[in-house]
Order: structure tokens, then sequence, then C-alpha cells
């Protein structure tokens, strides 16, 4: 019977798998042709507003000279660099935390505090802490970065059924195997939900302590085409940043998709 | 009969509205830069001494970032806006038609700020020196760029280091060997760290001053070309009310730091001193009705700074010595007026800076002295 249907099905299927995909590209496409309409009424001033046309220009010529790289790639290492060492951080303090709720008792004060304190308040001040090169940027972005992750973490390893605790510690099953067989695959799906949330968060960090202070970098680049009135070029940073942010995401949920194959192949 | 009693009510409600509205201060914002300051003490004066209600204007300021400055006034959604020199022809080169009426800051607020121990007074001497500017953007490149030019170096010739706005710490930590900084302000600040044995091995800073080199047009008012075109007279009337605001702040900067009170909650306000100000404007009033001369006005500011020391300390003096230190930028004997050759030095300052385009700006368009030379 199965057979029967699939050829039948298929293209319906197919079809609107296809539709799917083409979702986003068609809502980018509309809002760029609802702001080129907007553009060409002059509806808005092209001071406040290029046309898409404007923009267009301004990231073929940031392109040919190479400057849009440049400051792309200073953000791109300050974002993943960051990335790395607050995901790592907020794993493995999640981890311990998850394991002893007195640390949590001790910490959660602090934790909370430097978390809900809004970044750009203390931006300036990691400049003076770790000078004005990369390095306080990357650490903004680790700060940034570091909370999602450590709350999933914390949520992930406690939320594993005890039942199955139970279960290893009833087998004998060691340290190690009840971490890697039990709790990292329980707690997963929490915690990569947490790392796409701090995937996002990572290019704010990187772009907020630049905005203190860089050469380079697209933060640098928004403070230097605003300062010469060149409105298409901030956009071209601005867009050039959101690219990242979703680049990361997909690369997060790509990650996720792969990894928790076992859990989609078991619910169904 | 009642047709003709209609026409003429409702001639009489329009006339009377007309009055009405005439006798009505026109709601006016003036956008401002940086956040509420004693530096901004002409503005609060104006308000509070009612020098704009005069001028038939209910002011309300704002604070944004000079390129949001000066696009809001570009398209018209403020009237009014303050911004360095530089600022109006970078926009004016990327089409924005505005016009800088008058000239606030007579001279570039803008130097250099070093241990004097390392004496920087000659430029040259900065060659493979770490300079720290807020970024490469704004007042402070631009007064940098011009004091390189003057020492025959460029910005090869030295380490810059983007500093954001934390010139007193990074220089008190020894991360720079010098900072460019806005020279009314700032070294105030880093003496006060030196002083308390908070600045490293920095006994006593000293500064030197884009316009000790060379004379860039500074922060001024501006408006758009179209409030110039379509109401020239407002625009007479706000300029000749700036010019009065300042002029008597420049005058009494006892009465003006009073003023301020209202509209910076950062300012000290230990009542001695404000007890001991109060008295100073009140006498400073009664030395200003016998119209002394412009030197003779130097001369009493000094005096009262020094009758202020002798009472009160760095904490309660910072914020008024400040205004005093901005005053000596804003004097002159005609306020207001820019010349064309401040325009050319700046215009030549972005040039080797590499921020205009091919097209060149026409310098003339940017600026008119019509209201200033009228309000005097």
């Amino acid at each position: 019977m199965q057979s029967q249907h699939k050829p039948g099905l298929r293209p319906a299927r197919y079809g609107r798998k296809w539709l799917r995909m083409l979702a986003p590209l068609g809502t980018i496409l509309f809002i760029i042709a609802l702001w080129q309409v907007i553009a060409s009424l002059e509806l808005i001033s092209p001071i406040l507003l290029p046309a898409p046309a404007a923009v267009a220009s301004a990231l073929a010529k940031a392109l040919a000279d190479g400057s849009l790289l440049k400051h792309a790639a200073t953000t791109l290492e300050e974002m993943l660099v960051g990335l790395c060492i607050g995901v790592g951080f907020g794993l493995t303090l999640g981890y311990v935390i998850a394991k002893a709720p007195l640390l949590e008792n001790l910490l959660s004060p602090l934790i909370v505090a430097f978390q809900s304190t809004p970044i750009v308040a203390y931006a300036p001040l990691l400049v003076i802490w770790f000078g004005t090169g990369v390095t306080g940027k990357i650490v903004t972005t680790a700060i940034i970065v570091f909370f999602p992750t450590l709350v999933n973490t914390i949520a992930g390893i406690r939320g594993l059924d005890p039942s199955l605790a139970d279960l290893f510690r009833s087998l004998r099953a060691s340290r190690w195997q009840t971490f890697w067989q039990l709790e990292l695959p329980a707690a997963l799906p929490v915690i990569l939900a947490g790392l796409k949330t701090s995937s996002t968060l990572a290019v704010i960090g990187a772009v907020v302590g630049e905005f203190v202070s860089a050469r380079y970098g697209l933060g640098a680049l928004v403070m230097a085409a605003r300062s010469r009135y060149d409105t298409p070029l901030v956009i071209v940073s601005a867009l050039t940043m959101t690219t990242f942010a979703l680049a990361l995401y997909s690369l997060v949920a790509y990650i996720e998709w792969r990894v928790l194959a076992w859990r989609r192949r078991s619910t169904t | 009969m009642f047709k003709l009693l209609a026409i003429v009510i409702i001639g009489l409600l329009l006339v009377s509205s007309g009055v009405v509205a005439q006798d009505q201060p026109l709601d006016e914002q003036i956008l401002l830069t940086f956040v509420p300051n004693v530096q901004f003490a002409p503005f609060y004066v104006g308000i509070e001494a009612g020098y704009f209600a005069e001028a038939g204007f209910a002011v309300s300021l704002d604070h944004l970032q000079e390129p949001e400055v000066l696009d809001l006034v570009a398209v018209g959604q403020a009237n009014y806006g303050v911004v360095s020199g530089e600022q109006v022809i970078l926009a004016r080169s990327q089409n924005r038609d505005v016009v800088y009426v008058f000239e606030w800051f007579q001279q570039y607020p803008v130097g250099l700020v070093y241990d004097r121990a390392l004496d920087l007074s000659d430029l040259g001497d900065l060659r493979d020196k770490t300079i720290g500017i807020p970024g490469r953007f704004g007042a402070s490149y631009s007064g940098l760029t011009a004091l390189l030019h003057d020492a025959n170096l460029t910005e090869t010739d030295i380490e810059v280091s983007e500093i954001g706005f934390n010139a007193p710490e990074v220089f008190c930590l020894g991360l720079v060997d010098a900072a460019v900084v806005y020279i009314n302000n700032e070294p105030l600040q880093i003496q006060q760290l030196a002083d308390a044995g908070d600045c490293g091995a920095v006994q006593a800073v000293a500064t030197t001053s884009v316009a000790s080199q060379v004379d860039l047009v500074s922060n001024g008012l501006i408006i758009s070309r179209a409030l110039l075109d379509d109401d020239p007279a407002a625009v007479q009337r706000m300029v000749g009310a700036y010019a009065k605001a300042l002029r008597a702040t420049i005058d009494n900067p006892a009465a003006a730091y009073l003023a301020s009170l209202a509209h910076v909650e950062s300012l000290p306000r230990e009542q001695s001193f404000l007890d001991m100000l109060e008295a100073a404007a009140e006498a400073q009033s009664d030395f200003l009705s016998e119209l002394p001369s412009r030197a003779e006005v130097a001369d009493s500011r000094a005096e009262l700074a020094s009758q202020l020391q002798s009472r009160f300390g760095s904490g309660s003096l910072a914020q008024f010595t400040i205004l005093l230190n901005t005053i000596e930028l804003w004097d002159a004997d005609q306020l207001g007026s820019s010349d064309l050759a401040s325009w050319q030095a700046m215009h030549a300052t972005l040039q080797r800076m590499g921020f205009l385009g091919e097209a060149p700006v026409e310098l003339s368009d940017a600026f008119s002295n019509q209201f200033v030379v009228a309000a005097e």
C-alpha cells in the first residue's frame, strides 16, 4: 500500500518542501522590493534611508577595496574565539553547578548580577582592563555568550530522568560512562538550544566592544561610516553582522539536526 | 445680514487666534552632542535667563551623536543643532544641505595631553610615540591630523591607539604616551588623578592645543538651507538670543553655573559653594553695569577662580573650573563669526585624512555670518 501512495504524494510533498525552503527568500525579496518602492517614491529622505541600489553600490565598493573583508574578518575572529571561551566556561561551570547545588547558591548572586547589567555599561571598563586590542572584544563576547550556555547546561543536566540515573547506578556505570552515555545525550537538546541563543549574541558582544574602541571590525566600520555620513556603508556593515549571526545560528541548528538525529529516529 | 455677521465673526476669530499664536512662544528643539554638561551652559542660560523666550522660543534640549544631530537638522526634523565644523563639511560632501550660522567655539577645543616630564612641546618629538584617540573619527582625529601635519609628520610616524572616551584612565595606566583630548576638560581630570597619586609616575600634565598651531573651524550652530530660505527672521531671532546667552555666560560664569544646576544633575551643589556663587553672580552683575572691557571681565573671572580655590577643594570646583576653561575657548570680541580660512584649513585636514571624495565642497555655501553681523 505504501508504495502505491508514494508516487502520488511525492510531487506535493516536494513542492511543499521547496516552498518552505524558498519562503525566507521570498520574505527578503519582498522587503527589498518594498524598500525600493519607498526609496523611489522618496517617502523617506534618502539621507535617512538610502535606496537598495545605493547600498548595493556601497557593498560592491567595500568588497572591491577589501575594507569589508578586513573588518569582517576581525569581527569574525573576535566572535568565534569569544564564543568558544564563553561556551567552554558556560558548559563547564554549568555542569559543575548542576552537580553541586551549594555552588549554585554561592555563585548565583554574582552570575545573575553580572548578567543583568547591560554589557554596554561595562564595555568601556573592559578597554581599560584588557587594552584596546581584540582581547577586550573577545572578553565582551565571552561574557555575553556565557550566561545562556550556563543556564541551559544546568537545566539540561538537572532535567535528566531520575529513573535513568538510578539505572546507570544499578549497572555500576563509571562517572565517565554516566556522563558520556546518559547525561550528555539527555542534556544536548537543551544545551544546543542555549548555544543557538549564544551564537546570535556573539555578534552583539564583539560589536559592542568595537563601538567603544577599535580600529578594525564591523563596529568600527559603522562608526567610521557614520562619521562620514556614508549611510549605505552603515547598512552594509549592519547586514554583514546579520549575515554572521544567521550563519552561526544556522551552523548550530545544522549541528543540532545532525547530533540529535537519533532522537528523531527514536520518536518516529 | 447673518452671512455678513458670520464672516465678520470668523474674521475676528482668525485675527485673534493669529495674535494669540504670535504671543505663544514657538517650540524649538536644539540638538546637542555628548550629555548634559556644564560646557553647554550658554544654552541653559538662554533658557533660564529668558533670552530664548524673549526671542519667541520655548527651547528644549536633546543630546545625540553628531551625525544624528546633523541628519535630523538636514531633513528638517529639528531646526537647530550644534556640531563641530568638520561635520558640516563631511555632511555637505554627502548631500546634506546644512548651513553653519554661528561659531560657538572660537578656538578648536582639542589638543594633546602628556606628562610634563616627557616634554612634547616640540611636536616633532611625537615621532614613534603612542598617541591615544577616541577613534579614527570626529574632532579628535581631525585635530591629531592637523597637529601631525603641522609637525611634518604623518600617522605612520606614530603609533595610534583607539582608546574610546577613556583618556584619563588609559593615560594614567601608561598605555599611551599622550592622548588627544578636549583641553578644557580631560587634562583637568588627569591632573586631579596625578595630584591624588593615581596617575602612575605622572606629577604634572602639559597640553598642546590644536588652536595654538592652526585655526580650524570649530563647534557651532547649524540649520538647514530650507529653514534659512523659508524663515530667516526666526533664525535671526535664535542667533541673536544665543549670542546674548553666550555673552552672558562669558561675562558672569557664576550665574551661568547656577543656571546650569537645573539641567545638569551631576553638578556639585554644596550649599556653601552655591552661596558664594550667588554672591559672586550678584557682584558681577554690578560690575558689568560699569561696562568693563573684555580684558577686565577676563580678570574678574580669574579673580573669582582664585577666591574659590582658596575656599573649596577640587571636588567642588572641578565643574566650575571646566566652565572657566571652556569660556576661554568661546571668548572673542565678536562672537559667532567664522572665517573662510578656518574652513579651508579644516577642509584641507579632512582631505589629508582621506575623508572627502573627489567632488569639491563649496565652502562658501557651508557657513553664513549674515545673522551674526545683524545680531551685533
